[in-house]
C-alpha cells in the first residue's frame, strides 16, 4: 500500500515572526553571551528557563526519574563547557540545548542497554498526544502555545510519519532499528520521517515575510 | 534539492546518519550552503519535537546541585599532562600505522582494534583513511590522533603530488560541529610516503572520522573540493 502523502497544512496557520520572537532572539544572544564570559548568573537564568522542557525531554527518553536528573546535569555541565560551539546564525538557543540534552539521555539509553522497554512505554504514551493533564503543567511552564502548537502539528501527521518521528526523536534507535521496531522497509521508514519532518516545517515554521 | 538529498537532511537532523554515508552527507555538507541551510532548517523542526514530551518538572534540589557541579568545574585548572611521552608515543603508533598500511584490510582491522585497547594507547585514536580516487585506489591514509593534545600525525602514501595551486586538507568529523573542523592544509610534492604533524582550528572533542580532500592552495574554510580520502 502506498503511503499517504505529507498533509497539507490546515491549523494552526503559518504565522509571520513576530516581535516577540524577534526579542528572544535578540533575548537569546545576549543571554548567550553572558554564558560565555562566565557569568553564572546567567547560567541560573539559563536553567530555570530551559530545564523543565529538556527534563521532560530526557524523561521521556529514559523513563527513570533518577538517570533522567543525571543526565540533566550532565547536560547542562557541558553546555556549560562548549558555549563556545553555540552559533546563533546556526540555530536557536532552544536547539542548541535540546539536541545535546537529547544526545546525552540517547548515550545514556544505549549504554544501559533499556532501549527495548524505554521505548514500548514512550511509544504507549505518546499515542495520546496530547496527553491528559499536561496543560496544567504548559501553563506552570509558561509555553503553552509553544507546546501546542507543536502537538497540534504532530496530531495532523498520518500515524505512521507520527510514529517515525517519534521513535527518530525519542527512541534512540538506528535507521535499521526504526525499521524493524516498525516492520516497514527501510526506505519507507526513510521516507515517512522525511515526508513527516517536512509536513511539521510546513504547519510549524513562520512564514517569511 | 532531491529526494534522496532531503531525505539525508531528515535523517541529519535527527542524528540518524551513520558511518560512511555520514561522512560523505557532511562533506557534501561542508561545501553547499543551500543544503546546510535545509539541514539547519530541518534540524530546528526536530528539536521542537521535544514539545511532545508530557511535562515534568525536574526537583527543586536539582537547580543547586546542578549549579554546584559547574561551579566545580570551573574552579578545576586544566590537567597537566607530561609532553615527553608523546613524541615516542606517536611514533610508534605512527610505525604501527605503517605496518597496518602494508597488511591487508581485514589485518587492519584486527590491528587497530587491538591497539585502540591496549591502556599504553588509551588516548590515541587511530583510523585508517581508503581512497575515494579512482584513478589511484591504492592511495591511502593513517592517522593518529591525541585529543587530550589535541593534535595528531597523518601519514598519507601513493597519494599523487599535487599541483602547484592546489593543495591537500584534512578534515575532522566531529558530532559537536555541524561542519567538518579544518585540521590544515598541506601539500605533496612527490608521491610516496609523507607524515603530516596537524592540529585542528577548533576544540575537537569526538573525531568521528576523518577525510582529506584536494582543495586551492593554502586551504578553505569549508570542503569544496573532491574526497580523496576518508576513514574512521
Amino acid at each position: 500500500m502506498p503511503e499517504s502523502p505529507a498533509p497539507q497544512p490546515v491549523s494552526p496557520p503559518r504565522r509571520a515572526r513576530t516581535e516577540e520572537q524577534s526579542n528572544q532572539a535578540a533575548a537569546d544572544r545576549e543571554l548567550m553571551r553572558r554564558l560565555q564570559g562566565g557569568d553564572d548568573a546567567a547560567f541560573a537564568s539559563f536553567y530555570r528557563r530551559f530545564a523543565p522542557g529538556l527534563f521532560s525531554m530526557i524523561y521521556q527518553i529514559l523513563q527513570d526519574q533518577k538517570e533522567a536528573e543525571d543526565v540533566l546535569q550532565e547536560a547542562f555541565v557541558q553546555m556549560w563547557k562548549k558555549t563556545g560551539t553555540y552559533d546563533s546564525a546556526r540555530s536557536g538557543l532552544f536547539t542548541w540545548a535540546t539536541m545535546i540534552s537529547r544526545n546525552k539521555a540517547i548515550d545514556r539509553l544505549r549504554s544501559r542497554q533499556r532501549r527495548h522497554r524505554a521505548v514500548e512505554a514512550a511509544t504507549a504514551e505518546f499515542a495520546a498526544v496530547p496527553p491528559e493533564g499536561a496543560e496544567q503543567a504548559d501553563e506552570l511552564l509558561g509555553k503553552s502555545e509553544e507546546r501546542e502548537r507543536v502537538r497540534t502539528a504532530l496530531t495532523q501527521l498520518p500515524d505512521q510519519q507520527r510514529e517515525a518521528i517519534h521513535l527518530a526523536f525519542f527512541g534512540g534507535m538506528t535507521q535499521a532499528e526504526i525499521a524493524d521496531k516498525l516492520g516497514a522497509p527501510l526506505g519507507t521508514v526513510k521516507a515517512r520521517i522525511r515526508r513527516g519532518l517536512l509536513a511539521l516545517r510546513a504547519v510549524m515554521e513562520p512564514a517569511a515575510s | 534539492m532531491n529526494e534522496e538529498l532531503e531525505e539525508q537532511a531528515s535523517l541529519s537532523a535527527f542524528d540518524l546518519l551513520e558511518g560512511a554515508e555520514r561522512a560523505a552527507f557532511e562533506t557534501r555538507l561542508a561545501g553547499d550552503s543551500v543544503l546546510q541551510a535545509q539541514v539547519d532548517s530541518l534540524r530546528e523542526i526536530a528539536a521542537q519535537t521535544a514539545h511532545a514530551a508530557p511535562c515534568r518538572q525536574p526537583p527543586d534540589y536539582l537547580e543547586a546541585k546542578i549549579l554546584n557541579a559547574i561551579r566545580a568545574e570551573t574552579s578545576v585548572a586544566p590537567r597537566a599532562t607530561s609532553s615527553a611521552w608523546l613524541p615516542w608515543a606517536l611514533a610508534a603508533c605512527l610505525a604501527l600505522g605503517c605496518v597496518v598500511l602494508l597488511a591487508d584490510r581485514a589485518q587492519s582491522k584486527k590491528q587497530i582494534t587491538r591497539l585502540e585497547q591496549r591502556n599504553a594507547f588509551a588516548q590515541l585514536r587511530i583510523a585508517t583513511l581508503a581512497s575515494q580516487i579512482q584513478s589511484e585506489p591504492d592511495a591511502i591514509g593513517a592517522v593518529v590522533w591525541d585529543g587530550t593534545r589535541q593534535e595528531g600525525v597523518l601519514k598519507v602514501s601513493n597519494v599523487p603530488a599535487n599541483a602547484e595551486d592546489r593543495d591537500y586538507q584534512l578534515w575532522i568529523v566531529d558530532p559537536d560541529y555541524k561542519n567538518p573542523v579544518d585540521a590544515g592544509a598541506f601539500h605533496v610534492a612527490q608521491a610516496g610516503s609523507n607524515d603530516i604533524p596537524f592540529k585542528p582550528k577548533k576544540h575537537v572533542t569526538s573525531a568521528s572520522a576523518f577525510a582529506v580532500s584536494l582543495e586551492r592552495k593554502g586551504g578553505v574554510p569549508k570542503a569544496e573540493g573532491p574526497m580523496v580520502l576518508v576513514g574512521k
